[in-house]
């Protein structure tokens, strides 16, 4: 799991609504739908009181940490592949009792909400048809692709899983989408202009960033960054560190400071 | 301590340092090529590996000279230009090393060098890693130091696997062991009619 920052107790929720009028990468609540992909939030308090302390050693010598592991992009399509689609089945069958859940009797034309792995195996054995998604029209699409570049702090809100279930729907059945190259163009879109403000929030990172928070980030794109990041803050808060001690050593009386600061430090998460 | 198991933290520690030897040290006339007798005089100037100098420093044996990577020369050389600096040829542990040597040297300005340094290279290599683009990677490279060739090296290879993902194709990838052909010792006789 993810083995890069860890919070100070004492860092509560009103330092970060209060910092977050100050914040420069949007300061919102993460968005968090599956346990197994890490959170990632951004803050950046003004009081410099709070330091985080990494798992791995306090160093640049942590990029060689193993345990940045990632998950691999067929892996996240395959959590992806829980998510619920509608399908209509055009053929009638009972119910499907399997460990994670009863999928019920299957009557010809009346749609049901299966998961996306059991749609597609159906569809591929042509026994039903998938209903797009009501997020994956043209309009809706159009729509968010309009407001991203519009905000350029902002993430829009879409589907967690938004790239690996357009893949798996363009795979399988590209012909229950309607205008599909339309569809297709905008989805791209929007991930390059997401991606885009994900860089551009990067070039902010600076020494005091505790945290990085980044509302509705969808959970490919969180695959992408997240070993990039982590790799980067441990980078930034080692080289911050050695700054605060050579700080007091100059003006010598803060030295008792800076030992009650690293003991806080040392305390066991 | 945490440091102990890291390979690269090793290594790194295996740079050699320039140091000046505050007493007379007996039987290690080794470290000094320029001695005659086995041992070496107060006042020599000896090249020693980092972790020998830390001991050593702590220990009030030697004093510890700043290497040449962060002489005044590359100082300049980094302020006027940070990404276009060739990091490698100088010390490839750029970073580590000048963290570590931090509480060493009398010099205050380290930290805080190092850290603009990072910052302003991290800008460009920044662009550059999520571009991933085959052609401007080699270019590239040779310049970084140790640690930002695992940090560039880390956000390129997810994005090359999220590309090879978004191309599709099986997800069931064929075992490498079946690729192996081999040759059967039985001799094959013509099919009778």
């Amino acid at each position: 799991m993810m083995s890069g920052l860890t919070y100070d107790d004492s860092f509560s929720d009103q330092n970060i609504l209060r910092a977050s009028g100050l914040g420069e990468l949007q300061p919102c609540l993460g968005h968090n739908n599956s346990a197994e992909l890490p959170q990632m939030s951004s803050v950046n308090p003004t009081s410099s009181a709070r330091r985080l302390k990494p798992l791995s050693l306090a160093s640049m010598a942590g990029q060689s940490d193993p345990q940045l592991s990632l998950l691999s992009a067929p892996e996240v399509e395959f959590l992806a592949e829980d998510e619920m689609v509608e399908i209509v089945p055009n053929i009638k069958m009972e119910s499907l009792n399997m460990i994670c859940g009863d999928f019920g009797p299957f009557f010809p034309q009346i749609a049901c909400k299966v998961p996306l792995w059991l749609a597609a195996a159906l569809k591929k054995r042509g026994k039903c048809t998938i209903r797009t998604p009501e997020w994956m029209s043209v309009d809706k699409l159009t729509q968010v692709l309009e407001t991203e570049r519009e905000t350029p702090r902002e993430f829009q809100p879409l589907p967690f899983h938004y790239i690996e279930i357009s893949k798996l729907l363009f795979d399988h059945a590209h012909d229950d989408v309607q205008d599909t190259y339309m569809v297709r163009s905008l989805i791209e879109d929007i991930r390059d202009v997401r991606f885009h403000k994900v860089e551009s929030g990067l070039e902010n990172i600076s020494g005091r960033t505790h945290a990085v928070k980044l509302k509705n980030l969808s959970a490919m794109e969180v695959n992408i960054v997240r070993p990039f990041m982590m790799r980067t803050l441990q980078a930034f808060y080692k080289h911050d560190n050695p700054q605060i001690i050579q700080q007091h050593n100059i003006s010598g009386r803060k030295q008792p400071q800076v030992l009650t600061r690293s003991t806080r430090n040392l305390r066991p998460r | 301590m945490p440091d102990y198991y890291d390979m690269d933290d090793i290594i790194m520690e295996d740079q050699h340092i320039q140091v000046i030897f505050q007493v007379g040290a007996n039987g290690v006339g080794l470290l000094d090529p320029g001695s005659e007798n086995n041992s070496v005089e107060k006042g020599a100037k000896v090249e020693l590996p980092f972790w020998l100098a830390h001991e050593l420093q702590l220990r009030q044996a030697v004093s510890i000279y700043l290497p040449a990577c962060f002489s005044q020369k590359t100082r300049n050389e980094i302020k006027a230009d940070a990404a276009c600096v060739n990091l490698k040829v100088h010390c490839p542990y750029f970073y580590e090393l000048g963290c570590k040597i931090v509480p060493l040297v009398s010099d205050k300005t380290i930290g805080s060098f190092l850290y603009e340094t990072f910052t302003s290279r991290y800008l460009e290599m920044l662009s550059k890693s999520h571009s991933a683009s085959v052609l401007t990677a080699p270019k590239f490279l040779p310049r970084l130091s140790k640690e930002e060739i695992q940090l560039f090296e880390a956000s390129r290879s997810s994005m090359m696997a999220f590309k090879k993902w978004r191309a599709g194709g099986s997800r069931l990838e064929k075992a490498p062991v079946l690729g192996r052909k081999r040759k059967t010792t039985i001799p094959t006789f013509p099919s009778s009619p």
